[in-house]
């Protein structure tokens, strides 16, 4: 009884573990489209070690490490290249609602002001 | 109060400037088969909360492409904490993960404004403020109107935002000029280019092999003569074991592209796999002798192939 229900417990754990792996198609004797497309044959083991790394980065900048597993197989070889590379610097797009607010509501005026457009009832255009 | 009006116009033409080139240049000659107007008024609109403007504005794209999803869906895959904010390439990634192809459009005004015609909307990076203190913002551009100068937007707490197309060329540009659309796979972009497209089905490839089988068909409907969509094909197919439609693709793009070393050696993989020996032989000693950067990986498929009796 309890052996039947290790094996099934094993069983139910390398499915887990399977899937969350890289879904790295590494199909024997096929050339990858990712790769024809690329032109130069990138070193399997290089891309494998960057994955990995970025993996490490996403974590250290706070996602849950499951999150992380899948967003990094989610990505292309060349993606996954750049942001490794650049993570730190990359725009990463979120300003906060009150600033975009008031930016959105600075613009506007001003161009209202410009003559450009007629949003706001109480300004009058320069032009 | 005069002094005030000047203080406002240096400020707007700080802002805003003048006529931005791209709105200049397209006034001036405006393409006779682009929409004076246009509005995807069905897109969703999810206000944003805190930073989240990237799956915010990502939710409405993937709901608008038939794809369930919401904020609180994305931000496990596509929120960084540390950074307040979502980065370009998980933006394409998690539009990829609900099985659809994400396009990074070509940075120009009119390719945007031609893909909003199509009915499609366009996920666009500004920066509000400068490039030395940037503001990096996602919003969904939804329509546009070159008579009044503007664009209309679904941005941050605003369902239905109407900038200043020239401010939006500024803030845009300044982003980079990035946007990019979410489509299922049997639908191109109307501006797609071969090569992009074809590379933005190669990363889906990977994630969902039968969407990507959809979408390099698109591909080849609209580029019969591409070898590279007949290559994706096969291996689309392959990576779900239909055998025999991988030849067959193959086949096609070794026609398509007879110099095309890489397709050779897939095809003699397939035949191989057939059992069509002798065929698979053929093939695999023509990459080999068309050589190419991958020379080692043909010799060892055509090695595999003579010892398989």
């Amino acid at each position: 009884m309890t052996t039947k229900l290790r094996r099934m417990v094993a069983g139910l754990l390398i499915v887990c573990m399977g899937a969350l792996s890289a879904p790295l198609p590494a199909l024997a004797g096929i050339v990858g489209t990712e790769t024809v497309i690329a032109g130069a044959e990138r070193a399997r083991l290089a891309a494998l070690l960057e994955r990995d790394e970025l993996r490490v980065q996403l974590q250290a900048l706070g996602v849950e490490p499951a999150d992380a597993r899948a967003r990094v197989a989610a990505l292309s070889d060349e993606e996954a290249a750049r942001l490794v590379a650049e993570i730190d610097a990359a725009p990463a797009g979120g300003s906060d609602f009150l600033t975009v607010a008031l930016i959105v509501f600075l613009v506007l005026l001003l161009t209202d002001i410009m003559g450009y457009t007629k949003i706001f009832p109480f300004t009058r255009s320069a032009k | 109060m005069r002094r005030a009006a000047a203080w406002a116009v240096l400020l707007a033409a700080l802002v805003s400037g003048c006529a931005a080139p791209q709105v200049a240049g397209l006034l001036e000659q405006l393409p006779p088969d682009l929409a004076a107007s246009a509005e995807v008024a069905a897109t969703p609109f999810y206000p944003q909360e805190d930073y989240q403007c990237g799956p915010a504005s990502l939710a409405a794209l993937l709901n608008h492409a038939g794809r369930d999803a919401t904020p609180e869906s994305l931000v496990p895959q596509v929120y960084l904490p540390a950074r307040q904010g979502s980065l370009q390439p998980e933006l394409l990634a998690a539009t990829r993960r609900h099985a659809l192809v994400a396009y990074v459009l070509e940075p120009r005004l009119e390719a945007l404004l031609r893909e909003i015609a199509s009915g499609t909307p366009v996920l666009v990076l500004q920066n509000l403020a400068l490039d030395w203190a940037p503001q990096w913002h996602y919003a969904v551009a939804i329509g546009y109107d070159l008579g009044a100068r503007r664009i209309i937007l679904r941005s941050g707490v605003t369902e239905r935002l109407a900038m200043s197309l020239d401010t939006f060329e500024r803030t845009w540009t300044r982003g980079g000029g990035w946007a990019m659309v979410a489509l299922p796979p049997g639908r191109l972009p109307v501006t797609a280019s071969e090569r992009g497209f074809l590379s933005a089905v190669a990363s889906l490839e990977r994630l969902h092999p039968v969407a990507a089988e959809q979408a390099y068909e698109a591909a080849l409907a609209r580029w019969p003569g591409s070898a590279l969509a007949a290559l994706g094909l096969g291996n689309a197919r392959y990576a779900r074991h239909d055998l025999s439609g991988a030849a067959a693709s193959y086949r096609r793009a070794t026609q398509l592209a007879p110099a095309s070393a890489d397709a050779w050696n897939n095809l003699a993989q397939a035949l191989s796999d057939l059992g069509r020996r002798d065929e698979a032989l053929g093939a695999a000693r023509q990459a080999v002798a068309l050589g190419g950067p991958r020379l080692a990986a043909y010799r060892d498929t055509l090695a595999h192939i003579e010892r398989a009796r």
